[in-house]
């Protein structure tokens, strides 16, 4: 079957295109796969399914969401809340109607109030201070001729928002270990954290919970690797924290083999989140492959973590203190460091394998593809051996027919 | 118990399946169970055909019959485990396999149009549902199992069952390799021709009857072996056992096959069996160089093997002794003993 693959592809530096590129070789082992080039419009004659990679930021994925909107298909939903793309495509390219019309579309005249106090500066951005309430999902639900999914979580959240077309949850898959030699850094614990370095990923909180845990475990070393947000004053926290010292080490952004070689250096991951869009972490599910504990926000994918692998901190007025708990523990208890980290290979061996992932997710392209017109015919042939024998539409036993075939997802 | 065995029937079809339904619920019965055979005609294609036909199963109501409760179902091959009861149990003979290994060969069912590609994963899926019901799941072979883990992620326990009863027996080899294989492509009777071929020493009797005999037959004459490879056709079970018995080693060697009671049947005559390492589930039992010859997928290779055990007769005495005590642990006590326990 030929499918159009319309993704962000490195070099760009995108989480999603990260995932494709582990992806697709797997892939290809069984569909006849076409990356198509950015900006490309329309997918290239003769495929049978174009599949979409729709994430939440506008410039990997604006352009995507326009081929969509030309010829819809299968769409991979990365994050569930959309509001930062759809923000990006409308008011990023002058046109505030457009997201006016997106606002009214999914929350109503309040929604459209509510976007005229973002046009006009009166409310801060909504994709920046309330993105979770106003996920701006439906447009790409409502082009999605099928929903491929990596957690529980969106996929009860597109159900939730009225999507009634095949929804398959697919586990992302986990990158091979690269087995590079750890990068030699100071700390005992070394715990990590990779990514932006902002408040949605809750720094302030895990410094101050990290500063609580360095009284008790003073050779404990905090990694912070990533770019630091506008507007986010890391050094004065760590400065008022008593962590500007030696309880930090900084890299800012690092090539692949740097992230790998300073992951692996670690004795534990932290990955928080809050709000969550509901993305799959793909630093997280590297640091599941390395066998590295984790400590979590207990929100979207993370949650959905096994207890076994990761430590669940919920966000509210007691985060700080779960948190310096979680990551006391840890310090203090390298045998619980290990069986966790142990739990955390197996879990990536067998949920997140590539093999298999690739095995599922084709399967759910051709589902997406074909399943449609198979679960019409399966319902025309039963619909016309019932009539045959005299049940009408609306009989007690045509809804028993219809109830028996829903119990084995034949219902159309 | 009131136990209802389920089999799905392709018209004026019978092969192992059968042989095995039909004695388990014999051996039920022996046992004191009220055990009876449900039918249902099996066609898979045009289309969406193969689902259709599976959906029968679904609105059969086995819960009870005629007043009275049915305690149990066991399910055999797709797609009678499609069936809904409150006690299904499945021993599992296979899935429907052009769904899974044979796709994409030439015993595959499904193209490429996305129409076609979307029925085989409906049919994938269909088995998870169907099957991830079952309040207990066999399978006849480790191979089996493997295949439904590998697609299902559901875990089997492995279950053999016995051969069909023959009159079973030992006698001194007369020389010829036995073939009593149904003859479908898959078996790959033309490897035994084949090898038959490649040296003029090698006799074969062929049993047995399907699809491929007419291909069979004229690969025989045109090898110019029709005098050395004998076709007899369905056998009494006379005949068999007493083909069994006088054989030097019997050739089976399907491709991938999911039980495959040929080589217990040479096993409880105490013969080696030849078989090949891509056979699947008869790799359960033929070992190399202990209860036969398991070779490459050669006719060669097959040739070598046969004359091998034919010259060496007291390693094939042994071999076949071995397979022997192997079989001998199959029984019907135990295997429904586990059924229903």
């Amino acid at each position: 079957m030929k499918v159009a693959y319309f993704s962000p592809m490195p070099p760009e530096a995108s989480g999603i295109a990260d995932y494709s590129a582990l992806l697709l070789p797997e892939l290809r082992k069984h569909l006849d796969v076409q990356v198509v080039k950015r900006g490309t419009k329309r997918p290239p004659k003769g495929v049978d399914l174009s599949v979409y990679h729709i994430g939440n930021n506008p410039d990997s994925h604006g352009w995507i969401l326009d081929a969509l909107r030309r010829s819809p298909g299968a769409v991979v939903l990365h994050d569930f809340v959309l509001h930062h793309l759809v923000a990006g495509v409308t008011i990023g390219r002058r046109d505030g109607h457009g997201y006016l019309d997106a606002m009214e579309r999914e929350h109503g005249v309040v929604g459209r109030l509510l976007g005229h106090g973002v046009l006009d500066k009166r409310l801060p951005p909504l994709w920046e201070v309330r993105p979770e309430e106003f996920p701006l999902a439906g447009e790409v639900l409502g082009l999605a001729r099928g929903l491929v999914v990596h957690s529980h979580h969106v996929e009860e959240r597109a159900h939730g928002a009225g999507y009634v077309g095949p929804l398959i949850r697919v586990p992302h898959p986990a990158w091979p270990d690269p087995g590079l030699a750890p990068a030699q850094l100071e700390g005992s614990p070394l715990v990590g954290s990779f990514g932006n370095v902002n408040t949605s990923k809750r720094i302030p909180q895990l410094l101050e919970a990290f500063a609580r845990v360095r009284r008790d475990h003073p050779a404990a070393r905090l990694l912070l690797v990533g770019a630091v947000s506008p507007g986010f004053d890391l050094e004065r926290r760590l400065q008022r924290l008593g962590l500007d010292g030696d309880g930090i080490v900084r890299e800012g952004h690092v090539d692949e083999r740097r992230l790998w070689a300073l992951m692996a250096a670690c004795d534990v991951h932290v990955s928080l989140r809050s709000p969550t869009m509901g993305e799959t972490s793909g630093t997280a599910i590297r640091a599941l492959g390395l066998g590295k504990p984790l400590v979590v926000t207990d929100v979207g994918w993370f949650a959905e973590l096994p207890d076994a692998v990761a430590l669940k901190v919920s966000v509210g007025d007691r985060e700080v203190d779960d948190l310096a708990a979680a990551l006391g523990l840890l310090a203090g208890r390298p045998d619980a460091r290990e069986r966790m980290g142990a739990a955390a290979r197996t879990l990536a061996l067998e949920e997140h394998d590539l093999v298999r992932v690739a095995e599922r997710q084709a399967a759910a392209f051709e589902r997406i593809a074909g399943g449609a017109a198979v679960g019409d015919e399966v319902l025309r042939d039963v619909s016309r051996a019932a009539a045959g024998v005299g049940i009408g539409a609306g009989s007690a036993e045509a809804s028993e027919i219809a109830r028996r075939l829903s119990e084995v997802d034949l219902g159309g | 118990m009131r136990i209802a065995i389920l089999r799905p029937q392709v018209p004026f079809a019978r092969g192992g399946a059968e042989i095995f339904t039909d004695e388990l619920v014999d051996e039920l019965r022996l046992r004191g169970h009220e055990a009876d055979l449900v039918s249902v005609p099996f066609k898979w294609y045009p289309g969406a055909r193969v689902l259709t036909q599976a959906f029968l199963w679904r609105l059969l109501d086995l819960e009870e019959a005629d007043g009275r409760t049915i305690d149990l179902v066991v399910a055999t091959k797709f797609p009678s485990y499609v069936v809904r009861h409150r006690e299904k149990r499945v021993w599992l003979v296979h899935q429907f396999r052009q769904a899974y290994e044979l796709d994409g060969t030439t015993l595959g069912q499904f193209g490429d149009s996305p129409e076609e590609r979307g029925l085989r994963r409906r049919v994938q899926e269909l088995d998870r549902v169907a099957l991830g019901e079952a309040t207990r799941l066999f399978a006849t072979s480790a191979n089996v199992a493997g295949r439904l883990e590998r697609s299902t992620g559901l875990v089997a326990e492995v279950l053999p069952h016995p051969p069909q009863q023959l009159r079973y027996r030992h006698e001194t080899s007369t020389g010829f390799v036995l073939s009593a294989s149904r003859l479908d492509r898959a078996k790959r009777i033309d490897l035994l021709l084949e090898a038959l071929a490649l040296d003029p020493t090698l006799e074969a009797v062929i049993t047995s009857d399907g699809p491929d005999r007419e291909r069979l037959e004229e690969l025989a004459r045109a090898r110019g072996i029709d005098g050395r490879a004998r076709f007899e056709g369905r056998v009494s079970p006379e005949r068999l056992a007493e083909l069994y018995a006088t054989c030097s080693s019997v050739f089976y060697a399907p491709v991938d096959e999911d039980f495959g009671m040929g080589p217990y049947e040479a096993f409880l005559s105490a013969k080696p069996v030849i078989t090949t390492s891509d056979a699947g589930g008869p790799l359960d039992v033929v070992h190399d160089r202990r209860t036969g010859l398991v070779v490459a997928p050669a006719a060669t290779a097959v040739a070598s093997a046969a004359a091998w055990l034919r010259e060496h007769e007291t390693d094939a005495e042994a071999f076949g002794a071995a397979g022997k005590a192997l079989a001998d642990e199959v029984t019907w006590d135990r295997a429904i003993g586990r059924l229903l326990g």
